[in-house]
């Protein structure tokens, strides 16, 4: 319990060190992404494996920021997460209120301790998005678009490089009349330490 | 009776929305007569909408024409869409109060990255809300 709280100061101190962009622009160019993305692929199943990819890309280089300002500014990491519940408690905690200086919960952790939920109250991609009515004359059916897609890749990406490889899905998404956005994240396996075969010596 | 009002967004080339309001249920109605003499009406005044426009730099027309005992007002938002207004004679303030509230809205509707500009409006979420401001402000 006292982990909780020491990640979310934790997560509002390095908020507060963080160069802040602003919001509407911020939304507003992702929107332009995702739109150019659907006219170019059309299908929304391949849009969502597209940003997955680009959230991939993005995850891989924040956990690196985020391990280096952590470090820096001394906030309790030089103990390493024991298990999945607390990794899963500095991903919302620190690594969404640092980034995106939302407040994400986490939840819903599984018996074998390998799955939990992150819990998004409002969502800065999302502002002013509406996804258009069902096409009658047949074209993309939006609805099966994640629009936030972006979030697995990111989480993905980040705990891979740190030997976690996990699965991430969008359950519920307020785009989509929920009340609340739900991102479910499964380990599959612990990595070994990849140093690769090239390393080995003989 | 009341005479209905119609509110028609015009973008460059044809009609973006429409909504006929019957003040006193605040749906649609009217008989098929009189809703196409109101089309009419309102299409017919676009040129004069035009030659007004040069007349004054706020966005806020006016009354740009006058038919019978039925009046076009109409506002001219930034980027040269056309909010029209047919009514039998409310106060300007009350439609320039609404007019600003629906250009709000169409604001919000423009930012969603799935609406291109100058493309009819589907949204319900926007038709509700310019009935919903219809009735507080018009009637």
């Amino acid at each position: 319990m006292s982990s909780k709280s020491q990640a979310a100061q934790a997560g509002q101190a390095l908020w507060a060190k963080m160069p802040k962009a602003n919001a509407e622009l911020f939304a507003l160019t992702y929107g332009s992404l995702v739109t150019e993305l659907v006219r170019d692929y059309e299908d929304p199943i391949e849009v969502n494996a597209q940003l997955d990819r680009i959230g991939y890309s993005i995850g891989v280089r924040c956990v690196d920021e985020f391990l280096s300002k952590a470090d820096v500014a001394g906030m309790g990491l030089t103990t390493q997460c024991q298990n999945l519940r607390d990794t899963a408690e500095v991903v919302a905690k620190m690594g969404f209120k640092m980034f995106l200086g939302i407040q994400a919960e986490v939840g819903a952790f599984s018996q074998d301790q390998r799955c939990f939920s992150i819990y998004l109250q409002d969502n800065p991609l999302s502002t002013f998005v509406e996804l258009p009515e069902d096409d009658p004359s047949g074209g993309e059916d939006l609805r099966r678009l994640k629009y936030s897609n972006l979030y697995c890749g990111v989480i993905r990406g980040a705990l891979e490089q740190v030997n976690l490889k996990v699965d991430c899905n969008i359950v519920r998404d307020t785009l989509k009349g929920d009340e609340l956005n739900e991102i479910r994240v499964e380990l599959k396996e612990v990595l070994a330490d990849g140093a690769g075969d090239d390393y080995k010596e003989e | 009776m009341s005479s209905p009002i119609l509110f028609v967004i015009v973008g460059k080339n044809e009609p973006l929305f429409e909504a006929e309001i019957d003040t006193y249920t605040g749906t649609t109605g009217g008989n098929d007569l009189s809703t196409r003499q109101n089309y009419f009406v309102l299409h017919s005044a676009l040129d004069l909408v035009e030659k007004s426009a040069w007349t004054t730099n706020s966005m806020y027309l006016r009354v740009v024409d006058k038919v019978n005992h039925q009046q076009v007002s109409t506002f001219l938002t930034a980027g040269n869409i056309k909010f029209m207004l047919l009514h039998g004679g409310k106060g300007e303030e009350v439609v320039r109060s609404f007019f600003n509230e629906v250009y709000g809205y169409y604001v919000k509707l423009s930012m969603n990255p799935f609406y291109k500009y100058d493309t009819p409006i589907t949204s319900l979420a926007f038709e509700n809300r310019v009935r919903a401001a219809a009735r507080s402000y018009l009637s």
